[in-house]
């Protein structure tokens, strides 16, 4: 490959390797050490160059062509530019080759000023003023502008050859600026054309300058004066008469006449730099100059104006609507953009229209925005597909991330139930001037648009449909959609415009009819070949989806399409994240939607970011409601009992019950995600069951005639049917699939045994004190089918995991024993609780509750280790003690016996939490919901929701799971890539790791299952000192998640001219995101260090090897590899590596 | 915002480059994936065929000419149709500067012209100029209407 280009690039630079001279020098300047790092490519693509290439340059004869020899050129011809030869030479010759490289170094300026001054060559002059707004344009911030192309060799070896050598940026700038103004200030008509380049440059200047800055307004404002229509009238009298003139625009003004023409050039001039400045908002000379440029005969200017005066509706739509005034009425130079020949000034006009027609500050004029919503209709019917879709967008009610539900719904509503009150002029068969419902219209285009063949139009159309989308579940949300059904009937009973014409079949269109047939069209176009096509019409018909409507077919298509190998992690990703948004739009689909991330994490569980699923899973589930937990939990865990992937088998592709892990990384990837779901299984059934110990009023007695396990589950069952599949999934789990699994389902069913009531603690407790002696395995082993994995020999191999789980168990049940011996003893002889004996019943509460609290989390206050019948004892101690239900006795207050001098004092006992912890409440914290809702937890997934949900990513992309550095092509990427060969190395092992050892699932399995990483309504993240707690009812309102449908507005923030700080490194990101970290130290950035347990031999060039002892700097984990920085260098030289978690303890 | 316009030869190697509000350090990253997107699809599309592709919110709209592949990346107003728009106006004017889809060897001897082109369509990250004449008629420093 590089061969083959490198002939044709050698032409250009046959010399280089000569006069290129070597980039060892240095400076501190930044921006030339960057031009020293690109000068090094430069000689590596000519060390490249064959003998071939070399003799085809020797017979092609070519001129001298290296940076130095353009440049000295320059210096020389720019002298004698007055001879013809140096013009052609010039023309020809230095400047077209000059351009092939990426920038241009601030010593050229002197000889291209010269060359401004001097040379009446036009065409020169053009590469004069292209060059000089290349300098201004190089700004130290983002380092230098490069333009593609050969990088220019580092200018300090210029500057030994150049006359004027050392020239810096900062000397050369103020002298071009200087030049421009001159140039731009010229009144000479015949020499407009050059005021229009200088003015176009300028806006390339550093405009951190206010005084350049007001320079350059001051002379596009001159200009704009000059101009004008009324130069010597006052700017609001100029903007009555234009108003009031409107024949006058255009030709009227100028006529045709050379100045006319003038006039307007110098109009495209100005509007065109104006629109590279910043807005002046507020400035009402400002607004009248755009305004102005509106009626202008210059396309180009009219569309500038349009823009601008579009960023400014939508800081001030009252002013703008107030100065537009009657350009807006028919016949007015709004309506002339209708048919002008600019596709991008139209759609300019849509956001405008629809801008100023949902401007809250224009309630009180309706007629102002009936207008404007006249012409945004108009835009519908438009020819070009951009405009088109741009005003269905807006009519829909999306034009930037601020868009707000009720907008969403009114936007839904008014299309489904509004008319194009003009003639449909496209449609030239019907000459009847009959309106036009407007849902029909739009779905009849985009139906048109649907059978296109061109992908872009598929792709926008496929967007439009999702935008349709989520505005309509916004008018669902509000309830607005009721009156889908009959819209068109209201229409045909109440529209007398054109009564008796309409077809009798056009009454029996709904709109959900009129949806279903577009719906058709949509599915049909998954057949796209390209799958970002494909991915839009998924995303459409996730949104499209209702939530009482059957959802098979897409749940078909769903499956069928991303088993397709074309699709690439971030596409999937994206598609998952969709149906977040979709989830906060509609919180009823919950169960749904979790059916269909069911598919992902089945089909593609290598791909996909297993964090942002299990979010979507706790989400979900939360949102399902307490009639659609059980179903919800279902969904989620369903994926256990589906048989494991068959090897080789690739039956399972399409069919959504089955599982597919063709390769082994998917597979590790999977087993990685039915571990997710074990575990979270564990932490969430009790939830989804309702099923607590501390709401139990079961007695503990009772369960004992339950006993004989036959009876046991049935009666179980028959009470509670969400957790009793939980256990039996569970249960199942610790017999099948792989020891990591085994392990989670113990502990799993470990904390579903802490948690629930009897029956359920005792079926457990049975369960798992057999499994610990290996009594149940045969009795099980026909439950489930053998992945082929050798169980081991002896039972289930987790009795030492299962050990101190029992030993706690055994210890509750002893302590309700002998509670119940003492309850009885006590009632017998009919005694008092003496303070001594509630003290020793409370300490052993609190001894268990804390031995409990190491397997899970449970609320400390409601929490009865010793069953229901000790509440009231343990009440009374608490009481008699003012003991903190939360604290317990490790209050120092309590231990030292301060508390009860102190309170006595007070009489009123303190604030007691506990009373105002009614139940809702604790599930509500212990969804995690207590503090910050659903949202604000700063785990990477959150993080990644909330980035996608309000539309902030636009990150580059990565190079899906390729790595990028270490691609064969990549070393024409010359720039950066052969520069450093150490941070080569770096960045080479980082990225293309992931060896799927067994290694690494072990560490995940220990790293991440025991870590609080996991979403899960029982993290110990929420805070149960929070009173002001939602209670659970209130989360599944849709007015909690904040603005429901926010889902890809601008990230880079279009009208103001921000910084683009939304734009991270993102292969950075990338990694911090869906790379497997341990808890909370994923993207603080805090570095980690460590210490190496065992030797260890890398085994491929990403590794390192390592000797015991080694001091390591950790950098970040990816499946179940570190990469890390060693102090100083090893045996074998590597500074830094990928080695196995397990070989390193971090210190 | 129109926030590249990149052209490569059918090795991947970048010939042009406008980066508008893109930091340097997100450059080579767009480059790769660019690169790496006309190599996995651009295998035996016609010249001027659209194809599309998009980044979160960013769209990509890339086509193949002669043997130089165009590739323009925009956020917001600048969607995968007005990208279309905007990459239609470049390819019609290296057709226009090379007389025929060009060849590498012919795109690199047009240079210059080539740039001059993109300087009039694309300016400052905002589409400018969209007719052909008048292109034409802006490079050679001439009037954008003529008397």
């Amino acid at each position: 490959m590089a061969d083959a280009s490198g002939k044709t690039w050698i032409d250009l630079v046959n010399s280089d390797q000569k006069s290129a001279p070597a980039p060892s020098s240095t400076t501190a300047h930044a921006s030339r050490s960057q031009f020293k790092k690109s000068a090094m490519p430069t000689m590596t693509m000519g060390d490249r160059k064959s003998k071939g290439s070399l003799l085809q340059i020797q017979n092609d004869d070519k001129k001298p062509v290296s940076y130095a020899q353009l440049a000295m050129s320059i210096h020389e011809l720019a002298a004698s530019s007055d001879q013809k030869k140096s013009i052609r030479e010039l023309v020809h010759h230095v400047f077209p080759k000059l351009a092939i490289y990426n920038s241009v170094d601030p010593s050229l300026a002197p000889s291209l000023l010269m060359l401004g001054q001097q040379c009446e060559d036009r065409t020169i002059l053009r590469y004069v003023y292209y060059y000089l707004a290349r300098i201004l344009s190089d700004n130290g911030a983002q380092g230098l502008t490069s333009g593609g192309g050969i990088p220019t060799p580092n200018w300090d070896a210029l500057a030994d050859i150049d006359a004027v050598g050392g020239v810096t940026r900062a000397d050369v700038v103020p002298l071009i600026v200087d030049w421009l103004f001159a140039e731009a200030r010229n009144v000479d008509a015949y020499s407009h054309t050059r005021r229009i380049q200088a003015l176009k440059a300028l806006t390339y200047a550093p405009s951190t300058s206010s005084e350049m800055m007001s320079k350059l307004y001051g002379i596009i404002f001159s200009i704009l004066e000059k101009v004008s229509p009324y130069p010597s009238m006052s700017f609001t009298t100029q903007l009555l008469k234009v108003a009031e003139a409107p024949d006058m625009r255009k030709k009227g003004i100028f006529g045709a006449s050379k100045e006319s023409i003038i006039g307007s050039n110098l109009q495209y001039a100005a509007l065109s730099a104006l629109r590279r400045l910043p807005l002046d908002l507020g400035n009402p000379l400002f607004l009248h100059r755009i305004v102005q440029g509106i009626s202008f005969s210059d396309p180009v200017a009219v569309r500038h104006a349009l823009e601008m005066t579009f960023e400014l509706a939508t800081k001030d739509p009252y002013a703008v609507a107030m100065a537009l005034g009657k350009l807006v009425q028919p016949g007015g130079a709004l309506e002339d953009v209708l048919h002008s020949h600019d596709v991008l000034a139209r759609v300019s006009l849509a956001r405008l229209c629809h801008t100023i027609s949902r401007a809250k500050s224009l309630n009180e004029r309706p007629d102002i925005k009936s207008q404007f919503n006249t012409l945004l209709y108009q835009l519908l019917t438009d020819p070009s597909d951009t405009v088109c879709f741009e005003a269905i967008t807006c009519a829909l009610g999306k034009y930037d991330n601020s868009d707000r539900m009720e907008v969403r719904a009114l936007g839904w509503y008014n299309l489904t139930r509004e008319f194009l009150k003009v003639p449909y002029k496209t449609d030239k068969s019907s000459k009847k001037k009959c309106p036009q419902l407007l849902i029909k219209l739009v779905m009849r285009r985009l139906k048109t648009s649907f059978r296109s063949s061109s992908r872009p139009v598929l792709h926008a159309a496929a967007r439009v449909v999702q935008e349709m989308g989520k505005s309509r579940a916004a008018a669902c949300a509000l309830g607005l959609l009721n009156i889908e059904g009959d819209a068109v009937d209201t229409f045909s009973r109440s529209n007398d415009w054109d009564h008796g014409t309409s077809e009798s079949e056009e009454h029996e269109d709904t709109v959900r009819s009129l949806l279903v047939s577009l719906l058709e069209v949509v599915r049909t176009t998954v057949a796209c070949e390209c799958v970002y096509v494909r991915a839009m019409v998924i995303k459409a018909l996730i949104w499209m989806q209702s939530p009482n409507e059957s959802f098979d077919e897409l749940e078909l298509l769903i499956a069928s399409e991303i088993s397709d190998p074309s699709w690439s992690a971030t596409l999937l990703n994206d598609v998952l994240l969709t149906l977040h948004a979709r989830f906060k739009a509609t919180p009823d689909m919950a169960v749904i939607l979790l059916e269909i991330a069911r598919i992902f994490a089945t089909k593609v569980p290598g791909k996909i970011d297993a964090d942002v699923l299990q979010l979507l899973w706790k989400t979900c589930l939360v949102g399902a409601g307490p009639e659609g937990k059980h179903t919800a939990l279902e969904a989620v865990t369903l994926v256990l009992d589906l048989p494991p992937p068959q090897p080789g088998s690739m039956s399972g592709l399409t069919s959504i019950n089955r599982v597919s892990a063709s390769d082994p990384k998917s597979a590790l990837a999977l087993q990685r995600l039915v571990q997710a779901a074990v575990w979270f299984l564990g932490e969430n059934a009790n939830y989804a069951a309702s099923e607590y110990a501390w709401e139990s009023a079961t007695p503990p007695g009772t369960a004992l005639m339950m006993l004989d396990a036959d009876k046991m589950v049935p009666a179980a069952s028959s009470r509670n049917r969400t957790l009793v599949s939980a256990l039996t999934r569970l249960q199942r789990c610790t017999f099948s699939g792989s020891w990591e699994v085994r392990i989670t389902a113990a502990q799993a069913l470990t904390t579903i045994a802490i948690r629930s009531g009897e029956p359920y603690r005792l079926q457990i407790y049975e369960f798992l004190h057999a499994l610990a002696h290996g009594g149940v395995k045969y009795k099980l082993l026909d439950m489930h089918i053998s992945n082929g994995e050798d169980q081991g020999a002896s039972g289930s191999g987790l009795g030492s995991l299962l050990s101190p789980a029992l030993k706690v168990l055994d210890e509750m049940y002893r302590a309700q024993d002998e509670l119940r011996n003492e309850m009885r003893n006590h009632d017998n002889a009919k005694r008092e609780w003496a303070d001594e004996e509630l003290k020793k019943l409370y300490e052993t509460h609190e001894s268990l509750l804390n031995l409990v609290s190491l397997f899970c989390y449970v609320p400390r206050a409601k929490y009865l280790p010793l069953g229901p019948t000790s509440a009231k004892l343990i009440d009374i101690y608490r009481k008699k003690h003012k003991v903190s239900a939360f604290i317990g006795l490790n209050d120092p207050a309590i231990a030292t016996g301060i508390s009860e001098l102190i309170y006595e004092a007070t009489k009123q006992p303190p604030a007691v939490e506990p009373e105002t912890f009614d139940d809702d409440l604790v599930n509500a914290w212990a969804a995690g919901l207590a503090d910050d809702g659903f949202w604000g937890n700063n785990t990477p997934a959150m993080n990644r929701v909330n980035e996608f949900l309000s539309g902030s990513g636009t990150d580059a992309p990565d190079v899906d799971d390729q790595n990028i550095f270490s691609k064969p092509s990549s070393d024409d990427m010359w720039a950066k890539t052969l520069l450093e060969p150490s941070e080569l190395d770096d960045d080479e092992s980082s990225s293309s790791s992931s060896p799927g050892s067994v290694g690494s699932a072990e560490t995940s399995a220990s790293s991440r299952f025991g870590g609080l990483n996991y979403p899960s309504l029982f993290s110990s993240k929420s805070q149960p000192k929070e009173p002001s707690a939602r209670p659970y009812g209130t989360t599944t309102g849709s007015s909690f998640y904040g603005s429901p449908i926010r889902e890809e507005p601008t990230p880079y923030s279009l009208p103001s001219r921000k910084s683009y700080e939304s734009f991270e490194n993102p292969l950075g990101g990338t990694e911090s995101e869906y790379g497997y970290h341990d808890d909370g130290r994923s993207s603080s950035g805090t570095i980690e260090f460590g210490t190496a347990l065992y030797d260890f031999t890398a085994g491929g060039d990403d590794e390192m090897s390592l000797v015991t002892g080694e001091e390591l700097e950790i950098e970040y984990e990816v499946d179940g590899w570190f990469h890390v920085k060693k102090v100083r260098p090893g045996w074998d030289g590597k500074m830094a590596g990928l080695v196995p978690v397990l070989y390193v303890t971090r210190s | 915002m129109l926030l590249a316009v990149l052209i490569a030869n059918s090795d991947g190697n970048i010939l042009v480059e406008r980066f508008n509000g893109v930091p340097g350090e997100e450059r080579l990253h767009w480059r790769s994936f660019l690169v790496k997107l006309g190599a996995d699809n651009l295998k035996g599309v016609k010249n001027e065929e659209l194809l599309v592709a998009c980044h979160k919110s960013v769209y990509i709209v890339y086509t193949v000419l002669g043997h130089v592949s165009i590739y323009l990346v925009g956020k917001d107003e600048y969607d995968e149709l007005a990208l279309s728009e905007a990459i239609f106006v470049v390819t019609s004017a290296i057709k226009d500067v090379c007389g025929k889809p060009p060849t590498e060897r012919l795109f690199l001897d047009k240079y210059g012209r080539i740039c001059l082109c993109l300087d009039e369509i694309v300016w400052k990250g905002l589409l400018e100029n969209t007719d052909k004449d008048r292109i034409k008629r802006l490079i050679r420093l001439k009037p954008p209407t003529e008397f």
